[in-house]
């Protein structure tokens, strides 16, 4: 480093050391001596794996989603058309419907149990412990497969069969009311929309009132019933909304319109901008005022790489993945479509509807049709099993949040002469939640992968059904491939929604 | 019954607490919203009690499926007359935890008065069962007869603590209670008959006349002798024994019983001892010798970077003999590329030994134990088993659910330790390659990992190797647990504050010194309870191997006894008695990380 | 900005030319040049964030620096590591929050790099530790771990762990900034007696009492530059920058 200086000592020679001993050199030597060895490593187990596929007669790729694998799906939205693509969906909208029906219930339950072992009174709080430390400590699988053994155990689908068309419990299944979105919801939506503008707007309105007189002047209280008025006006009136679907489909239009250069040379585009961005501000952030910035080496190393990886992402886009951008065009331009005809015309009917159970022919649920919301055996199995076992879990979370918060805190809201629920909502849930929420985001998480042990009771989740899927077609590995980004999506989904409120609570809390 | 107990440990402190009268108007009446809550979730309790009883005690339930399957639960299809291994191998195990018990003067004091309290726990329990369970009034008096005798066995114990001012025993040491209530467990085995079972012609029978508890209660009494006598006379001889070695040696077996013991129950290897001593033997003393030589003189303190260089050269050459391996180009015995690779390593990390002849010579002892070690468990996998195989698994039931957890707790240690290292280093390419890998693992659930590893790695592998079903869960585990654990150390890693990597920079120690003596020992004490709930839970999920086809217990209760004959379709006994087994070592291992909790916390203050 | 060398006959332990050092946008050191000579006793004094702490982290490459050169007996610090392993080792550094390692006994925290880094064997190196703790008054503590010490008794131990080494040159980064009042002396006294020792010392330190009474020189720093230095009389009697004088009507 610091070689040329102005002013050099008499009597000592400035000397580069050999590179062995250059504490920077070494240092990168040995990093892309491990980048060397992952990628040898990778490429050596690839081109293995290729051999031995070629060997058995199997062709990697993706070809098999676009044709009938031959597997019949007893769960889950509509199977056809008869392709592993369509079954993998059906696989994925099941295993997304189990787990946030599972997050939404696990976290009420959770609060729940957890306020309750926060109770003074004895019985309740013990009650709560027991729970906790019962179901936590049981491996989730043994739950899963012990209540699908208990259910498999009630009696057969009969007429009779729970109370009244209300809950109906077989060892068919469990079923229940279901509230469904019906035909006029998207326009509805709209009107909710408008509704939550203008109740926000109330709100302000109505505290900046209470701040000027000081006045209770109900702000939620108003702002509800803004939104209350907008929702049973829009229940009727909707359908003067369905214009809507016309800018949906002509952006669909427009998009579909780019030719491939186009998208292909922006995508580049953003690489090489993101790139140069970040050494620009790299290079900012090393510029002085006393103006030449000297880089170390390892600076140079880092801006190499960083230009190496835009080059690496334009060959992707061009070289190895061309069709990525047509990709990225058909499909946008399918997503706005589908949202066009979900504001078609004839849709007038209300936002939603109710289905009660019914039970058809005695023995076995009715698979489509009006009917209400029936959980096959397999699905309530594994429902139970993750819903109690994270409610374990959250309760912990949720005791330790508010033990977390400090006793002083209280005593402080009560020296002020607030009451215990204004108390509540202002000093201690805005603290509790700020040390709840990361590792709720963690519960979520787990519950998310927790729903790929349905295949141990046979329902149909995407693991279950790529399991099949890969059995039937031999493309394992490209059905893993369609695993791992599948839940890492889902990861990335659930800890970007928690990061997102972390953030606004922090704003919160100052 | 243990179902209930778990219910049963909540009601507890009516006596405990001074004034009963007053805690039960505090505690639960104290206004009249708590009362109503009393009420309404006491009923509830007493209802969902007695429902459990009823479930259990019911009719209806087949228990002797379990009962008869015991042996099934346990190990599987391990051969009936090998059975002594088992025997010998936990044996070993006993001696072991005796020694340490003594070595490291286990001083735990248990108060008197706790034992009392559960006494009376056990007393209430029992007659809070004799009341609620549905059962025949004569058995009805029986149990409230021994819920009695506890009650007053208990409030006896109690009172003595309270009134006898001068007494000198107010608490035994928890060794000798522990012993004592082992004690008792193995002589109720000479008393009760539990269960009955024979295997026959690769089918499982169920016989009358022969008990688990004939055929175990003389094994293990011998195993409870052995643990009690190798205690008593270490704590005889403490004083003339060098403790500090002794807890070094005890130490190291610890660490390397389980790979030994797993050889003792399951492989036993069939040596021909020809080929030992004609290869095996001089291969290793050549390693030893040559390679200790080797590292002697590369520990010489004024050796400077010749020695790092001679040591990444043999990196180099012993990595190198592993891509020839894979692509053929030369032969070499497996035990070969290993011994370069490990000697490769001691090369690396023995500039930091440098020092006095007798520090060299240590280290060069080291790399001699090391390498007989090693060769001895390469020869040994590498040879046949004495073990006669009955069916494809021999290996299974709880013993399998153990061997997965434990194995896989060893190895996914030092991995996972490593990627946090790499996880917070200052180098960028690690840091992207151990985060990138730590995320995606983290990423996906475990069982598309298992699937992986089950399915999908043979295919990755070279032609003509092969991978056992077993080795590759193990693997598949660890790399997973891995990631997960090197999350926690990380925490440790980031409460080690910034001066003392100053500190250790500044008097002059290598980032491998630094890292060894300074940063990973305080990392790795605050990272110790977080440790302990990452093993509850690879313990927990070691049940997924039943998904992937492993015979462990939870696959045996739920799909192999459930297929007998002569129990069709009974599984939710065996699931109980599985999730009870899970709850009991999972439930203790919990409790004792909160003590260790309490333990660092209170290190800090 | 002037560098008298006072010590004529004695060679140069530590030379720094033009020494520059940036954190991001911020240049914490702005041509830093000094010579300090063998057996000299050094005092840096300057208000707080001055640089003065980053200069003798710089001196044993705790931080790097970015242009310039340092020289210390005789040896540049660059990026080589067998430079970085010398100096290190050839110079103790005593840190303001004590930094002793809590997790081993005060004797281990003593002899570690003796017996790791200069390859010392163990029974000497637990000799030259018991001499050490002896030296600076706390020879009873030696089995006790550092949290069961005091400030003042953890800043002596600090101050033995780094003499350990046999150190050419001490660098003390506010020793005795975290320690409560009483303290103070004890630990100082130490540093006396090293310094009467003939122990080349560079002290960064608001302890004025101290530099008065012990240094050879004063360098008062402010925002990165060295503004004056000179004897300890020259320095409190008679400074000649306006910034030198305005900091001391603050401090004294």
């Amino acid at each position: 480093m610091s070689t040329d200086t102005e002013v050099q000592p008499s009597n000592y020679h400035h000397q580069k050391p050999p590179f062995y001993r250059d504490a920077t050199v070494v240092k990168w030597l040995f990093q892309v001596g491990a980048l060397a060895l992952v990628v040898f490593a990778l490429w050596f187990l690839s081109s293995q794996a290729r051999d031995n596929l070629s060997a058995r007669n199997i062709s990697t790729g993706f070809d098999f989603l676009s044709i009938d694998p031959g597997i019949n799906l007893s769960e889950g939205i509509d199977t056809r058309p008869a392709t592993g693509g369509r079954a993998l969906w059906v696989g994925m909208v099941n295993t997304i419907r189990l787990a946030t029906a599972g997050i939404f219930f696990a976290t009420v339950i959770g609060l729940f149990i957890g306020l309750a072992r926060l109770s003074n009174n004895w019985v309740v709080n013990k009650l709560g412990s027991v729970f906790v430390e019962t179901l936590r400590n049981i491996p989730l699988l043994v739950q899963i497969l012990l209540y699908g053994a208990i259910l498999a155990n009630l009696g057969d689908l009969q007429f009779d069969s729970g109370w009244d068309n209300w809950v109906i419990w077989s060892n068919k299944g469990l079923s229940v009311p279901r509230v469904f979105i019906a035909d006029g919801f998207y326009q509805w939506a709209v009107f909710m929309c408008i509704g939550a503008l203008a109740a926000r707007w109330m709100y302000n309105q109505r505290s900046g009132l209470h701040d000027k007189t000081g006045e209770n002047t109900h702000p939620g209280l108003g702002s509800f019933a803004v939104l209350t008025i907008f929702g049973i006006v829009g229940w009727f009136i909707h359908p003067i909304f369905g214009w809507v679907g016309n800018i949906f489909g002509a952006i669909s239009d427009g998009i579909s319109k780019v030719p491939e250069e186009v998208l292909q040379l922006v995508l580049s585009a953003v690489a090489i901008s993101i790139a140069a961005n970040w050494i620009r501000g790299f290079l900012a952030s090393r510029r002085t005022p006393g103006g030449s910035a000297r880089l170390t080496d390892d600076d140079k190393f880092r801006i190499i790489f960083a230009g190496v990886g835009s080059v690496l992402a334009i060959l992707v886009v061009f070289v190895v993945w061309p069709g990525l951008s047509s990709w990225i065009i058909n499909s946008s331009s399918d997503l706005f479509e589908v949202l066009e005809n979900k504001f078609g015309d004839g849709r007038t009917g209300g936002p939603f509807g109710v289905d009660r159970p019914e039970v058809v022919k005695p023995g076995k649920f009715e698979k489509y049709g009006p009917s209400g919301l029936t959980m096959s055996l397999g699905f309530a199995a594994v429902f139970f099993g993750i819903v109690l076992y994270t409610a374990a879990f959250i309760a912990e979370i949720v005791r330790g949040g508010i033990l977390a918060v400090p006793k002083g805190q209280i005593e402080a809201a009560n020296s002020l002469g607030m009451k215990r629920s204004t108390a509540l909502r202002t000093v201690i849930l805005p603290q509790a939640l700020r040390v709840i929420m990361p590792p709720l985001g963690n519960q979520y998480l787990n519950l998310t992968k927790n729903t790929s042990l349905a295949i141990a009771v046979g329902f149909s989740d995407l693991v279950q059904v790529g399991q099949t899927v890969g059995n039937q077609t031999g493309k394992n590995l490209s059905v893993f491939a369609i695993w791992m980004l599948f839940y890492l999506a889902c990861s990335l989904t659930i800890s970007v929604a928690v990061n997102f409120f972390n953030v606004r609570l922090r704003i919160v809390e100052r | 019954m243990s179902e209930t107990t778990i219910v049963e440990t909540g009601k507890r402190p009516e006596v405990a607490s001074s004034s009963p009268g007053e805690w039960i108007r505090k505690n639960l009446f104290s206004n009249i919203p708590n009362t109503i809550l009393t009420i309404v979730f006491g009923v509830f309790a007493l209802y969902a009690i007695r429902g459990l009883l009823g479930f259990i005690l019911s009719g209806e339930r087949r228990w002797e499926a379990v009962a008869t399957n015991m042996r099934l639960l346990m190990a599987q299809g391990y051969p009936a007359n090998q059975f002594v291994r088992v025997w010998v191998a936990l044996g070993c195990l006993m001696v072991l935890t005796g020694l340490s018990l003594a070595i490291w003067n286990a001083k735990g004091q248990l108060p008197i008065k706790k034992i009392s309290n559960w006494t009376m726990n056990i007393g209430f329990g029992l007659m809070l069962f004799a009341v609620l369970a549905p059962i025949s009034p004569s058995s009805r008096l029986g149990w409230v007869i021994a819920g009695v005798l506890f009650l007053t066995f208990g409030f006896g114990l109690w009172m003595s603590t309270k009134n006898n001012q001068n007494r000198t025993l107010d608490s035994i040491p928890t060794v000798w209670f522990s012993f004592g209530f082992l004690g008792t467990l193995v002589l109720s085995l000479w008393i009760v008959p539990f269960g009955h079972y024979a295997f026959t012609n690769g089918e499982l029978v169920a016989e009358t006349g022969r008990t688990v508890a004939m055929s175990t209660k003389l094994p293990f009494t011998v195993m409870w002798v052995l643990l009690v006598c190798s205690y008593c006379v270490i704590i005889r001889v403490r004083d003339y024994l060098p403790t500090g070695q002794a807890k070094a040696l005890l130490v190291g077996l610890w660490f390397l019983s389980p790979f030994v013991l797993n050889w003792i129950v399951l492989r036993d290897p069939d040596f021909d001892y020809g080929h030992v001593i004609s290869t095996d033997v001089p291969v290793a003393a050549l390693f030893i010798f040559a390679g200790g030589g080797i590292l002697y003189l590369l520990t010489k303190p004024s050796l400077g970077e010749l020695g790092r260089l001679t040591a990444i050269a043999l990196l180099i050459f012993g990595v190198f003999n592993w891509v020839a391996a894979f692509f053929g180009w030369y032969p070499m015995l497996q035990k070969v590329r290993i011994s370069f690779v490990l000697l490769a390593l001691a090369a690396l990390i023995a500039p930091n030994f440098a020092a006095d002849r007798r520090t060299r010579l240590k280290f060069v002892t080291g790399w001699g134990v090391l390498i007989v070690i090693s060769h001895w468990l390469i020869t040994a996998v590498n040879s046949p088993s004495t073990l006669e195989l009955q069916g494809p698994t021999y290996l299974g039931g709880f013993s399998l659910t153990l061997f997965v957890a434990v194995l896989t707790l060893l190895l996914s240690f030092p991995l996972g330790v490593l990627l946090a290292l790499g996880r917070t280093s200052s180098m960028p390419i690690a840091r992207v390659l151990c985060t990138g890998y730590i995320e995606s693992i983290r990423g996906v659930p475990l069982i598309t990992i298992l699937f992986f590893f089950s399915n999908i790695l043979p295919l990755f592998l070279p032609q003509g190797m092969e991978i056992a079903e077993l080795a590759a869960i193990v693997t598949g585990y660890t790399l997973f647990s891995a990631a997960y654990l090197a999350e926690n150390v990380r925490g440790g890693l980031q409460s080690v504050m910034r001066g003392q990597y100053e500190a250790a920079d500044a008097i002059g120690l290598t980032t491998s010194q630094r890292t060894g003596f300074i940063v990973l020992p305080q990392a790795l004490r605050v990272s110790i309870p977080p440790l302990v709930g990452q093993a509850i839970g690879v313990f927990k999920e070691t049940s997924l191997v039943a998904i992937i086809g492993a015979y462990d217990i939870l696959r045996i209760a739920n799909n192999v006894v459930p297929a007998q004959t002569e129990f069709l379709g009974v599984k939710r006994e065996g699931l109980l008695l599985v999730s009870v087994i899970y709850f009991i070592v999972a439930f203790s291992m919990s409790k004792y990380s909160q003590r260790l909790e309490e333990r660092v916390g209170l290190g800090e203050r | 900005m002037s560098t008298e060398t006072t010590n004529e006959n004695r060679s140069d332990m530590i030379v720094c030319e033009n020494v520059d050092k940036w954190f991001g946008d911020f240049q914490a050191l702005k041509g830093v040049s000094a010579t300090i000579a063998e057996q000299e006793v050094v005092v840096v004094l300057g208000p707080s964030g001055s640089g003065k702490s980053t200069w003798i982290r710089c001196i044993n490459r705790l931080e790097a620096h970015q242009q310039g050169t340092i020289i210390v007996d005789g040896v540049e610090l660059t990026n080589d590591l067998r430079n970085i392993e010398k100096i290190r080792s050839e110079v103790g550094m005593v840190f303001q929050q004590f930094n002793l390692f809590p997790h081993i006994s005060v004797l281990d925290n003593v002899t570690l790099a003796p017996k790791w880094v200069r390859k010392m064997p163990k029974a000497a190196a637990e000799k030259k530790a018991e001499e050490l703790l002896e030296m600076v008054g706390i020879p009873e503590q030696a089995a006790k771990y550092p949290g069961q010490l005091s400030g003042g008794q953890q800043q002596r131990v600090a101050i033995a762990r780094a003499l350990a080494m046999e150190p050419r040159i001490m660098l003390f980064d506010e020793p005795t900034s975290a320690l409560d009042p009483e303290m103070i002396k004890e630990v100082l006294d130490v540093m006396k007696d090293l310094a009467h020792g003939g122990m080349t010392m560079m002290v960064v330190t608001h302890e004025m009492g101290f530099a008065r009474e012990v240094a050879d020189r004063i360098i008062f720093m402010e925002s990165g530059e060295i503004v004056e230095s000179g004897t300890p009389e020259h320095f409190f009697t008679n400074p000649t920058e306006d910034r030198t004088k305005l900091f001391l009507s603050q401090i004294l």
